[in-house]
């Protein structure tokens, strides 16, 4: 199954994905998103290549 | 519409308050014709010309320049033409104008109290702001002579009370932050800005007053925490490091200009665009599931923030087009959101557009709007209240900001049909 990957360095932590998936990535204490689980599904892909796209600052990559 | 550029300065303020559809004309000829269309910088009093800039209105070349930060930095100046002199950078020298790694350092400290799941807790109360205030417009229509002004009772007060709120800003403060705020975008102004022979000084009494209230309230939440956004910017730590006292008062500023004004300007310029578009409101109206892309679709067609400036730091070139260390550009953000090549029909007003990949919260990049989030929900609020509770409501004509940085509107008479 494919995950997505934070690149920490880039991420301002605007939590575009978070809006789009809360159950899946949330802003943390240190204004970086972590991702919360293991994406599961076509739903879960889904979200998670709307939530790379959505990125402002391209901090997440869908890895394969 | 047929348009000659070649008159056309948009570093002249008289520009900013002609008929939209003027204006856009004229960006419709930029971005087919001059896409690095080239203008003077206005005149500003006790400041020296600088060199000019580049005006950016498609939306290709747009975003090319907002996703490299490196190559086109903020740190000149993102906010004003000429680069900021080092007395106002004290006050408004917040993130909006700072590269990284500073600015991510703090944009990380801000956005943890800023995340959509802290927000929820704002997010309720949004909705009771807007309905008192808008009891309280439909009052002052009843009151007098039936009629309200859509920026001071509605659009103004919304957002000036919800940001209030969230940081914790006492009620008899409040009167003070909204003045202190509308000289801060008056964009020089004149209604706004008494002395015309001194607009800088303006700004600067305006900068220094919001700061000390902010000081002030970020000492008492020291020794006497609260809930609210104040008490976790003094609090809250990235990698060891805290905001200081001046920092979230630059910070306070940012929000004000930032998530206020330009609220502020989506809501009564969105009221307006829907009195324009009677079939769009009457189906927005009939229909909150489009709720969603009717936000966004308003925040497109508003494009309240018009643009923000980026200065190369090297020679290089955007699709093609070379530039040259020190040129400064301006990202015309309306003009990218009408540009034909991303929205099909982009001068029509379509609150069911979908997709909808509009730059009106700015393009790729760090500097990307922080507060998108609470801007979307109280634009969704107030417009569902607004159909749903002032029906009646009939707008006249708009009395436009003479500022080519917002796009304003300083007030917007209306009257209520259902009073009298």
């Amino acid at each position: 199954m494919s995950r997505v990957e934070v690149d920490r360095e880039r991420c301002v932590g605007s939590g575009s994905c978070e809006m789009l998936a809360p159950e899946v990535f949330e802003v943390g204490d240190d204004g970086v998103v972590a991702v919360l689980r293991p994406l599961s599904g076509p739903d879960d892909r889904a979200l998670a290549e709307d939530a790379v796209q959505a990125c402002p600052t391209r901090a997440l990559s869908l890895i394969d | 519409m047929t348009v000659d550029v070649a008159d056309v300065d948009l570093s002249d303020r008289d520009f900013w308050v002609r008929p939209p559809a003027e204006r856009h004309a004229v960006f419709d000829v930029l971005r087919r014709e001059q896409p690095f269309a080239f203008f003077a910088e206005p005149e500003v009093p006790l400041l020296g010309p600088g060199p000019g800039y580049y005006a950016i209105t498609r939306y290709a070349d747009l975003e090319a320049i907002s996703s490299q930060p490196a190559v086109f930095c903020s740190g000149k100046g993102a906010v004003s033409i000429q680069d900021i002199p080092a007395d106002l950078n004290e006050f408004y020298g917040s993130m909006i104008s700072m590269d990284d790694p500073r600015h991510a350092k703090i944009r990380r400290l801000v956005s943890k109290t800023f995340t959509p799941r802290m927000l929820e807790r704002v997010i309720d109360s949004v909705r009771e702001i807007v309905d008192d205030v808008l009891a309280q417009a439909r009052r002052t229509a009843e009151e007098g002579d039936g009629t309200l002004d859509v920026v001071a009772d509605i659009a103004a007060p919304i957002p000036l009370r919800v940001i209030c709120d969230m940081m914790g800003v006492p009620a008899e403060d409040r009167a003070m932050v909204l003045a202190q705020s509308n000289i801060v975008l008056s964009g020089g102004d004149p209604e706004l800005i008494e002395n015309q022979d001194d607009p800088l000084t303006a700004l600067l009494e305006a900068g220094m007053a919001l700061a000390a209230l902010m000081e002030r309230l970020a000492a008492e939440r020291v020794t006497d925490p609260r809930d609210d956004l104040t008490t976790a910017l003094v609090t809250t730590e990235v990698d060891g490091e805290r905001l200081t006292h001046q920092e979230i008062a630059s910070f306070f500023i940012l929000l004000l200009v930032a998530g206020n004004e330009t609220t502020r300007n989506a809501i009564s310029q969105g009221v307006l665009a829907l009195s324009e578009h009677p079939e769009q409101q009457a189906r927005w109206a009939a229909d909150p599931g489009l709720d969603r892309t009717a936000v966004e679709e308003i925040v497109r067609f508003t494009s309240p923030v018009t643009w923000m400036r980026r200065t190369a730091t090297q020679d290089a070139e955007v699709n093609g087009h070379p530039v040259k260390a020190g040129d400064k550009f301006l990202l015309f953000y309306g003009a990218a959101n009408r540009d034909p090549a991303v929205f099909h029909d982009p001068q029509a007003l379509d609150l069911a557009r979908d997709p909808n990949p509009h730059v009106g919260f700015g393009a790729k990049g760090p500097h990307f709007c922080l507060g998108a989030h609470l801007a979307r929900r109280e634009i969704a609020v107030t417009f569902r209240a607004l159909l749903e509770q002032l029906p009646d409501l009939e707008v006249g004509e708009p009395d436009r900001l003479r500022s080519s940085f917002v796009n304003g509107l300083k007030h917007l008479p209306a009257r209520l049909t259902g009073v009298r």
